[in-house]
């Protein structure tokens, strides 16, 4: 009996060891999601962009957002960097162009739509869906309120609406996805003049963008940016400057976020299946060494009180 | 056998907790930036820092590079009333440039002449109670990352060639030599001058007789002893110190001359360039003539166009593949040599750079910037020679040869612009939010035509009188009725030509493009080509 059971417990540790050494750390994520098929993307080339903020402009008509206090014809806005909020879901910041300094760099800023998201594989309750357009979409309606998705965020995008004290929201870009849905264009491109953004199939948009480095190869850095960067964007970017020098994240490699957490997210299982089992076992060996202890000892002490028992009959003889 | 038991699943569970930890360890593998030192000391630059690794001739360096401050050694001699051979001797009437020695030394008479020498002079001034540099081996081998070299290069233009030429009296042989390989001597050889650079390489080459010192210890040598020597008897010389060649701020005081006479080295004024090179091999293209006179004013030096010698191009390059395996014109045929994008020795490469100039990037910003494969353009350079008998040019043979010439391209070929350009076009076509654009054509391409005046190259480059159209009407035939921008610009995003901006892209890339490329600041914000259309009309 005793034996059968420690067998039992051999094998089910042999049985939690080949579980973890067998199983690679992707496990818990599709191997490598290269997004949807014929899914759309927007490709921004910053050497065209002029900074008119026209498309700032488009973006409070599209979703209706509050006007600003400044309109969007004051140019004196982009002296200062600014960051996306509950109101701006996109912005347009000036950079120093070393290459020409009368021209400066200007550098549209809004959600980068990941391919994999970060913040829809942190979100326990989904509110965030990529969609097959490309778009990344938020649905308030299930939303907690907890914003792991705006720590998750690499490009620290996602706001929150810290000012309603009931209905609070995360606010971002929508891509315009009930735009696109309907076949119109996102509300900033079609506003562009210069078509410093550049809206149509990823693939076809990261085709313009190699066109141009062709073209034009002393004018561009040599990089998509969004290509690879957190496993691929829909939004693609190319410049004449390097994207560090644009406030643009250069350390984020090409690895999706979701696939960051996979290894740990994938031992979870293990640990609470497995702990168990050992610590039960560990109980369990120095249960039974206890156990044998006694049953030795207690085996002793009848021997050995075996032995004097003649003794005591003796005595019991000799009184 | 109950203790042999429970040694496995200890182990078992030892190899688990090893597994896990591994496991950890590559989730926290996202390495944190790792922080950058932070100095206190304020970085000082400096043109005159010597490193001193001599002795990595010898192997694997001891000790840390010592860094030797030239200036501040020269500057504390001069206070003292001393002057440069404490430190350097002589021979032949020539500064060693080496310290405290004429000939290279073993190792141990190397580590013995720095260290003695420097440390015996500095504890001869400490002792008399002045301040001095390092006595101890680790205060000079050691690190000091706050200073840094501020050392530019030191070329010498033209105007300084000429200045030198001035004052040593048209006396080429004091600088320029050959070498003569019998009587093992240096000699000159009139008509034969080349730039430094040819022989002298970045680094010493050679051994014993055949040794040929680097440009780095050439210059020094030629230019610093002899400043010194000059300023011995009491001529105005050049500098002596670092500073005074490779420091950015006095190598602008150095004097230029406006109008360098041209250099005399027997140097033809226009060469027909064959397109054969010398084994018979020919290239069928037309031969190109060449202002040889034009293009030495436009240049500093002739090393731009003569990258090894200065004989002709075919010398070196051929139509396969090199003649001379030099290391630099290794398989580069002479197609490459004339055509190769991005170089400076090329033609193209030349040419395009000055397409970048303000007066032309706003057209030439635009085109593609890879050689177009069919283009008349081609033949501006690859002429066709004219009909034999064409007036009095025939007559002689320098006559044929200037029949060809760019002197005459002008009078010749020169532009003259005739075409009917309308005086306003009003770009209605996108009427929304503003006013339909009234575009001052005429105004645009007479500013364009004025704007080559200057330029012989855009001149003779832009000879067609609707050539200057195509900066706009791009990839349509040169005619004087160019089809409308609509007709190929439409909808943007268009699947079926990915590549084709949209209308209102295309006017605005066109049109702020080029203003921002040649600089107009007039014209660039969105009311001042379209005034804002007031709501209801």
């Amino acid at each position: 009996m005793s034996i059968s059971r420690r067998k039992f417990l051999g094998w089910v540790g042999a049985a939690g060891l080949s579980t973890t050494i067998g199983k690679s750390a992707t496990a818990a994520t599709n191997k490598q999601f290269t997004g949807y098929p014929k899914s759309f993307a927007i490709l921004h080339d910053t050497t065209l962009c002029v900074g008119c903020r026209s498309c700032e402009a488009a973006c409070n008509k599209v979703n209706e957002l509050p006007k600003p206090d400044k309109p969007f014809t004051d140019l004196s806005v982009l002296d200062t960097k600014r960051r996306t909020t509950t109101e701006a879901f996109t912005i347009v910041n000036k950079y120093d162009n070393p290459k020409d300094p009368k021209n400066p760099v200007f550098y549209k800023k809004q959600c980068n739509h990941c391919l994999e998201p970060a913040c829809a594989s942190v979100c326990f309750v989904r509110a965030f869906t990529k969609t097959k357009t490309g778009a990344v979409i938020y649905d308030s309606s299930v939303c907690v309120g907890c914003r792991y998705c705006m720590i998750a965020c690499p490009f620290e995008i996602p706001t929150y609406e810290y000012d309603q004290v009931l209905t609070p929201r995360i606010r971002k870009c929508t891509m315009c996805y009930p735009r696109v849905i309907e076949g119109l264009l996102p509300g900033c491109v079609e506003a562009c003049p210069m078509e410093a953004l550049s809206f149509g199939k990823r693939e076809d948009m990261i085709k313009i963008a190699r066109e141009r480095f062709r073209k034009h190869p002393d004018r561009y850095v040599d990089h998509i940016y969004g290509e690879h960067e957190m496993g691929g964007t829909s939004w693609l970017y190319i410049s004449g400057t390097p994207f560090k020098e644009l406030g643009m994240r250069e350390d984020l490699g090409v690895t999706p976020a979701p696939q960051l957490t996979a290894g740990a997210l994938s031992s979870v299982p293990m640990i609470v299946g497995l702990w168990p089992v050992l610590l039960a076992g560990i109980y369990a060996v120095s249960k039974r060494k206890e156990k044998i202890a006694q049953s030795e000892q207690k085996q002793a002490l009848t021997s050995a009180s075996d032995k004097e028992k003649p003794d005591e009959s003796e005595i019991e003889e000799e009184s | 056998m109950a203790k042999g038991k429970s040694l496995r699943i200890g182990a078992g569970i030892f190899v688990a907790m090893i597994i896990l930890l591994i496991g950890f360890i590559g989730v926290f593998n996202v390495t944190a930036l790792s922080k950058a030192p932070d100095d206190t000391q304020p970085i000082m630059f400096r043109p005159d820092i010597i490193t001193f690794d001599n002795m990595a001739a010898f192997g694997k360096l001891e000790k840390t590079k010592a860094i030797f401050l030239h200036d501040q050694h020269t500057d504390a001699l001069e206070k003292k009333n001393k002057d440069c051979f404490v430190c350097h001797k002589t021979e032949d009437g020539r500064m060693s440039q080496k310290f405290m020695r004429l000939k290279d030394v073993t190792r141990g008479e190397l580590t013995k002449i720095y260290c003695d020498n420097c440390t015996k002079c500095h504890k001869e001034m400490i002792a008399a109670g002045e301040k001095a540099g390092p006595v101890k081996c680790d205060e000079c081998h050691k690190e000091r990352p706050w200073i840094q070299s501020s050392r530019v290069p030191m070329g010498f233009d033209k105007s300084l060639h000429y200045r030198h030429y001035r004052a040593q009296e048209n006396k080429c042989d004091r600088c320029h030599h050959e070498y003569d390989k019998k009587s093992q001597k240096l000699f000159y050889a009139k008509g034969k001058e080349g730039t430094c650079r040819y022989c002298h390489k970045e680094k010493t080459e050679g051994d014993g007789a055949e040794k040929v010192i680097s440009m780095r210890f050439a210059s020094h040598l030629s230019c610093v002893d002899c400043h010194q020597q000059m300023r011995e008897k009491k001529v105005d010389a050049g500098p002596l110190r670092c500073a005074g060649c490779h420091d950015a701020k006095e190598q602008l005081k150095i004097e230029k001359v406006k109008h360098v006479p041209r250099l005399k080295r027997g140097q033809p004024d226009n060469v027909i360039i064959k397109t054969g090179d010398k084994k018979g091999r020919i290239a069928r293209m037309e031969r190109v003539p060449f202002d040889h006179k034009s293009h030495e004013e436009y240049n500093d030096t002739c090393r731009v166009c003569h990258l090894a010698s200065l004989e002709s191009c075919a010398t070196c390059h051929s139509l396969t593949g090199p003649i001379k395996a030099t290391k630099n014109g290794k398989e580069i045929t002479l197609e490459t040599a004339f055509h190769k994008h991005g170089h400076q020795s090329s033609c193209i490469g030349c040419h395009e750079s000055k397409q970048q100039d303000k007066n032309c990037a706003g057209c030439h910003a635009f085109m593609t910037k890879t050689r177009q494969q069919e283009s008349f353009a081609c033949l501006r350079c690859h002429m066709i020679p004219l009909p034999e008998r064409t007036g009095e040019l025939s007559t002689t043979k320098a006559a044929k040869m200037a029949r060809m010439m760019p002197q005459l391209w002008k009078e010749t070929f020169g532009p003259i612009y005739k075409v009917n350009v309308p005086k306003t076009v009003v770009l209605r076509d996108l009427v929304n939010q503003y006013e339909p654009a009234e575009y001052p054509h005429r105004k645009v391409f007479d500013a364009m035509v004025k704007k080559m005046d200057d330029s012989k190259l855009a001149q003779y480059f832009h000879y067609d009188d609707t050539m200057l159209c195509l900066g706009c009407h791009h990839n349509t035939p040169a005619a004087g009725k160019p089809p409308r921008c609509a007709n190929c610009h439409d909808k943007p995003f268009n699947e079926n030509n990915l590549f084709r901006p949209g209308l209102m892209g295309s006017f605005h890339q066109q049109c702020l493009g080029c203003h921002q490329k040649m600089g107009v600041e007039k014209y660039l914000g969105c009311t001042s080509c379209h005034k804002e259309r007031k709501k209801g009309s």
